[in-house]
């Protein structure tokens, strides 16, 4: 989980596309999986996703964030299928029209989740902010805000698993098998968190200030981000599947 | 009372961080991890307090194996004061704070016995009970983190860093309650230090290690006059046995500046006579 949202190095097709493409292909994937109510072509687009994990060479992180979004996705399943009263009965109280949402709702929650971790995995952090402000014309403060915040997911991760750590020591019960005890028991955990936490934001504030943050343009950046030949297949793949999730 | 058989363990991302590691704390005991940054000892203490359970080996701790039996079960032996107190401190007044951490490892008293215990240890710390823990220095804050482990009056207690970033004033303060407290016999502590003045002040037996494994074992000037394992584990005496080093001869056992004056007026009244 801590690694998450951890950049993996590497020289792949999706590697060199440009950041923006990718969040362009990150969107279209999302907007097709709204657009569309068609079972089949939700598993297509989670083929789609599987696809761009494999080319980009990470086949393992893709099934780490599969298998963490199908823990939640089971969770969702039970929960829809269980609530949903239209439909003829298949099982107890559970129906078919029931389950064919659960399915869908669950598929579309990891269609759209994949590819944004995805994105983090294959694109580094600054190379996003700065094609943002250099291409979108993004004002880098609100580029940088997204950045930090992608970068303290991890950071505040540890910072829980530490305070957890520390308040087993002292005899709260984290280490016990029951899993909504230990729910119960995190809310007194919040208190720690929110203090290192607006601690944290005070001093990179404070850091970045220091550094000349106000001062930073969208010219700043040495790097430049050009559109090159292999965007292309990448933006008419974005267009494919959201004309198909129009049609179908 | 702790007892470590073989113990090696390797976290899921590197290599192994502690590898083969045997010795055994007996009661009463105060004793330091010495080495430079990467060298195990924080892994180790957690390791003593079943926070990490170890991949080859066994740790004992009071005849139990910490693989088997939970550490929330254990807070009532074994005590641990973290270096960052704000990852321990979660209420909003010191008195909260201290009756957090008793009802939760020492459900036995009832809420009469944690009452006074709280009120107790408000007195030996010198708080009103009122204070907003966060609102603290951070040295005010070690010392309410410490407070409310040292109420839970635990057989072991484990150190981690326990003065960084403190001053002189706040330093002494935390480490005279902790040493009193092992000088009456109360309390067995494991500390790891990066201060060699703290551990040579405080600390009886000193265990340097470094690469995760255990280069020298003994007590703590003895340790520190070891020029050779220093230089392995990459730690610095303390500058008072630097220069008792240096002056040689006679010196050997002037662990203080106070030791170190006494010989050199030993040697003077011996010539002063001589003349």
């Amino acid at each position: 989980m801590r690694n998450l949202f951890q950049y993996v190095p590497g020289n792949s097709l999706i590697h060199r596309l440009n950041p923006i493409t990718k969040i362009v292909l990150t969107i279209a994937i999302c907007v097709a999986a709204f657009m569309t109510d068609n079972l089949i072509y939700l598993a297509a687009l989670l083929g789609v996703d599987l696809a761009i994990g494999i080319i980009a060479g990470v086949p393992k992180k893709t099934l780490g964030i599969l298998k963490g979004l199908l823990k939640i996705a089971a969770f969702l399943f039970i929960l829809q299928a269980l609530l949903t009263r239209r439909g003829t009965p298949v099982f107890w109280i559970v129906t078919d029209t029931g389950l064919l949402l659960a399915g869908k709702v669950v598929l579309r929650l990891v269609v759209v989740c994949m590819p944004l971790t995805l994105v983090l995995a294959v694109t580094r952090v600054s190379d996003l902010a700065n094609a943002l402000v250099q291409v979108v014309h993004v004002p880098y403060k609100y580029a940088f805000t997204l950045t930090t915040a992608i970068r303290f997911v991890p950071q505040f991760l540890e910072e829980m698993n530490d305070i957890m750590e520390a308040q087993t020591a002292r005899g709260i019960e984290f280490d016990t098998r029951n899993s909504f005890k230990k729910l119960g028991m995190i809310l007194p955990l919040c208190a720690p968190l929110l203090i290192s936490s607006v601690r944290r934001s005070d001093q990179t504030a404070v850091a970045a200030e220091v550094r000349g943050f106000e001062l930073r343009t969208s010219s700043s950046g040495y790097k430049r981000y050009p559109f090159r030949l292999c965007d292309l297949p990448a933006a008419l793949l974005c267009a494919a599947l959201i004309v198909l999730a129009a049609l179908i | 009372m702790i007892k470590l058989e073989n113990v090696s363990f390797a976290y899921a991302a590197a290599g192994p961080t502690v590898e083969n590691l045997s010795f055994h704390v007996e009661k009463g005991e105060f004793v330091a991890l010495l080495g430079a940054n990467g060298a195990g000892k924080t892994t180790t203490v957690k390791l003593i307090d079943g926070l990490i359970k170890p991949t080859k080996g066994r740790v004992l701790v009071n005849g139990e194996d910490t693989a088997k039996t939970r550490v929330s079960r254990r807070a009532r032996q074994v005590g641990f004061l973290f270096q960052n107190p704000d990852r321990q401190i979660c209420k909003n007044t010191v008195r909260e704070e201290i009756a957090f951490g008793l009802r939760a490892a020492r459900g036995d008293l009832g809420e009469d016995g944690i009452k006074n215990r709280v009120e107790e240890t408000l007195a030996a710390f010198h708080f009103t009970g009122e204070e907003e823990p966060f609102s603290l220095s951070r040295g005010q804050r070690q010392r309410v983190a410490l407070a409310s482990v040292l109420a839970v009056e635990p057989q072991i207690l484990i150190l981690d860093e326990p003065t960084t970033g403190l001053d002189y004033s706040e330093c002494c303060h935390i480490m005279d309650t902790i040493s009193r407290m092992n000088r009456d016999g109360q309390v067995t502590v494991v500390m790891v230090c990066h201060d060699m003045e703290v551990v040579l002040d405080y600390a009886q037996r000193a265990l340097v290690m470094a690469g995760g494994r255990l280069l020298g074992d003994g007590p703590v000037g003895k340790i520190f006059r070891d020029r050779e394992l220093m230089e392995r584990a990459s730690v610095l005496p303390p500058q008072i046995t630097g220069l008792a080093m240096r002056l040689g001869e006679g010196f050997e056992n002037a662990d203080t500046a106070e030791e170190l004056a006494a010989v050199v007026m030993r040697r003077r009244e011996g010539r002063r006579k001589q003349a």
